[in-house]
């Protein structure tokens, strides 16, 4: 610890006032303003008039926003799958089999490709009467699935496309990761003749564990917040089928009610916030600090 | 290779690698198929343009007709919107918003990320926390205020607008937090004895050492920069200042009939990115970055 209290105290912040700046203009007085339009009627063409808690009172007795929020917590279902199928991947790729570096480039595609372009695709494989996943299903003699119509097949499907996009791309964190885990110290445990497991439970897993953290920390905001992929892939399905994010959409830029818009966008803000906090207590744990 | 494989874990291995190729390449072929075919081709089942009329079954019509300044269907359709400017501004924009935001975003969150993760100082629990909450708010009912900010800072349609509000990223910042708190202290503690101050700490020992993430967070920035939709349609109006997201979005308005041009448009957008990627894949390799410190 004699390394830490040797810096002057002015020094961290000479670290972050550049970034502190950026975030704080652009971020927090945004993050104020909200919550203030949140306490305002407000609507296109009108200059916001102070209501108090209305809107707070409205969304918590309205039955959109109840089903929109069961949806939310759903979908966080999508979270560990993401988790391990990129560690796996990872690995896979980590292990330098003679294909890996094509795979690595085959993985990251869906990371580049433009959501609204990828939802194209998705909507023709996900076609309830022409696309491939039904004809594969009936094929083998099975009902169709209402992939983009039916409960709880909707929210599946855009699960799907999040877990298609998130795997390329928390597989090259735990990459970052996995390269940074110096490998004198595994072979150090080969040699002292660990197994496979314990060199992955006792050296690699502790090494990377920051960024396990990192993962799971992020994966859940982003799940929680989730937009595009329901809004291009279920297009049109009714508000049930969706989440809160949508429904904020919905309800600022369709019914033009931005003060209720922002009061839903709070009440999630806070509860990722909280969500996010737990998570960082329980994984920190494992972090040195 | 530290251990012999066996042959068994090999072939596990292989049929995961296999799974997961075929996973990710569906959609992107779609897209990639879709923008040779012909506007007469049937775009719900691709593989017809390619069987059932050889004579138009591919073409690079589609390409011609996005890249070009103006349009052909103002003579077919007089309600068309007057001629865009191509792809070739947009994509000037588009190259540099990214490469601006992608230096900014990995300078200034390795510089942020530093105290974060090394120094111990008041406040720096809740400080930290704050820096997350930044992604947490949707951007759905952010983007109002934020553009109103914009505004009131006279930024309004300039590529300044654009870059700013994300020259640095509470992910980029998390991300560098991460990886400085997995370098063993003992390196910084060494560099201290000889006589380092903190700014040459983080330059030469802990920059070096968090290489492979820093790497990873400037290819997500470029990917981010790159493909960034909302914001820059919302504060970019002017068309010499779009950028090739905002450029497809109106190829997809305005050729809705023709979906094909918009693919094709999408395909140019995904070709420089993916050649960025494959060079890029050199650099993501650690040995390059363990060197510098070694020695």
């Amino acid at each position: 610890m004699s390394v830490v209290k040797q810096h002057n105290a002015a020094s961290p912040f000479l670290f972050l006032i550049p970034a502190l700046a950026v975030l704080g203009i652009f971020w927090v007085l945004s993050l104020g303003q909200v919550v203030y339009f949140s306490l305002t009627r407000y609507s296109p063409f009108r200059e916001p008039e102070f209501v108090g808690l209305e809107n707070y009172a409205r969304l918590l007795s309205s039955e959109r926003f109840w089903f929109c929020l069961l949806n939310t917590g759903l979908y966080l279902l999508v979270t560990p799958a993401i988790i391990l199928i990129s560690l796996a991947a990872a690995s896979i790729v980590h292990a330098s089999l003679r294909y890996a570096k094509g795979l690595r480039v085959l993985l990251f595609l869906p990371v580049v490709t433009p959501t609204i372009v990828a939802a194209i695709a998705w909507r023709v494989l996900y076609n309830e009467d022409a696309g491939l996943l039904n004809a594969i299903i009936t094929t083998l003699g099975f009902e169709p699935i209402g992939w983009l119509s039916t409960k709880p097949w909707t929210l599946i499907s855009a699960m799907l496309v999040t877990l298609w996009k998130g795997v390329g791309f928390y597989m090259m964190i735990f990459l970052a990761g996995l390269m940074s885990v110096p490998r004198e110290l595994k072979e150090a445990a080969f040699l002292d003749g660990a197994s496979r497991l314990d060199v992955l439970r006792v050296v690699t897993l502790p090494a990377i564990w920051p960024i396990v953290s990192l993962v799971f920390v992020i994966s859940s905001i982003s799940a929680l917040k989730v937009f595009d992929e329901l809004y291009v892939t279920i297009r049109g399905a009714p508000i049930e089928h969706q989440t809160i994010v949508p429904l904020v959409f919905d309800t600022a830029f369709v019914r033009g009610d931005y003060g209720l818009a922002c009061a839903i966008g709070i009440t999630l803000f806070a509860l990722i916030l909280v969500f996010s906090i737990i998570n960082l207590r329980l994984s920190s744990k494992g972090e040195r600090a | 290779m530290i251990e012999k494989r066996g042959p068994a874990l090999t072939a596990w291995l292989y049929l995961g690698a296999i799974l997961l190729a075929v996973r990710s390449i569906g959609p992107a072929s779609y897209l990639a198929l879709g923008a040779f075919q012909p506007p007469t081709a049937d775009l719900s089942n691709i593989t017809a343009g390619f069987t059932t009329d050889p004579d138009s079954a591919f073409t690079l019509d589609n390409f011609r007709e996005a890249w070009r300044p103006g349009s052909t269907l103002e003579q077919i359709d007089e309600n068309a919107p007057p001629p865009g400017p191509g792809l070739a501004r947009p994509l000037l924009n588009s190259v540099l918003i990214t490469v601006i935001r992608t230096i900014t975003n990995v300078l200034l969150a390795a510089l942020a990320a530093y105290p974060l993760a090394r120094m111990h100082f008041r406040g720096r629990g809740i400080l930290f926390v704050a820096i997350l909450a930044t992604m947490m708010i949707p951007e759905q009912v952010s983007v109002v205020p934020m553009f109103r900010i914009v505004v009131s800072m006279g930024l309004y349609d300039t590529l300044i607008a654009a870059i700013l509000p994300f020259s640095v990223s509470a992910f980029g910042i998390y991300l560098c937090r991460q990886a400085f708190m997995s370098i063993p202290f003992d390196l910084e503690e060494a560099a201290r004895i000889d006589g380092a101050n903190s700014m040459q700490i983080w330059w030469h020992v802990m920059l070096p050492l968090a290489g492979p993430t820093l790497a990873t967070l400037a290819v997500f920035s470029v990917i981010a920069a790159w493909s960034d939709l909302l914001w820059p349609l919302v504060v970019l109006q002017s068309e010499h200042n779009h950028t090739l997201p905002v450029a497809i979005n109106r190829l997809l308005g305005v050729f809705a009939t023709n979906i094909r041009i918009a693919y094709a448009a999408s395909v140019l957008a995904l070709i420089p990115i993916i050649v960025f990627f494959l060079i890029a894949q050199r650099f993501l390799k650690a040995g390059i970055f363990a060197g510098a410190v070694k020695g």
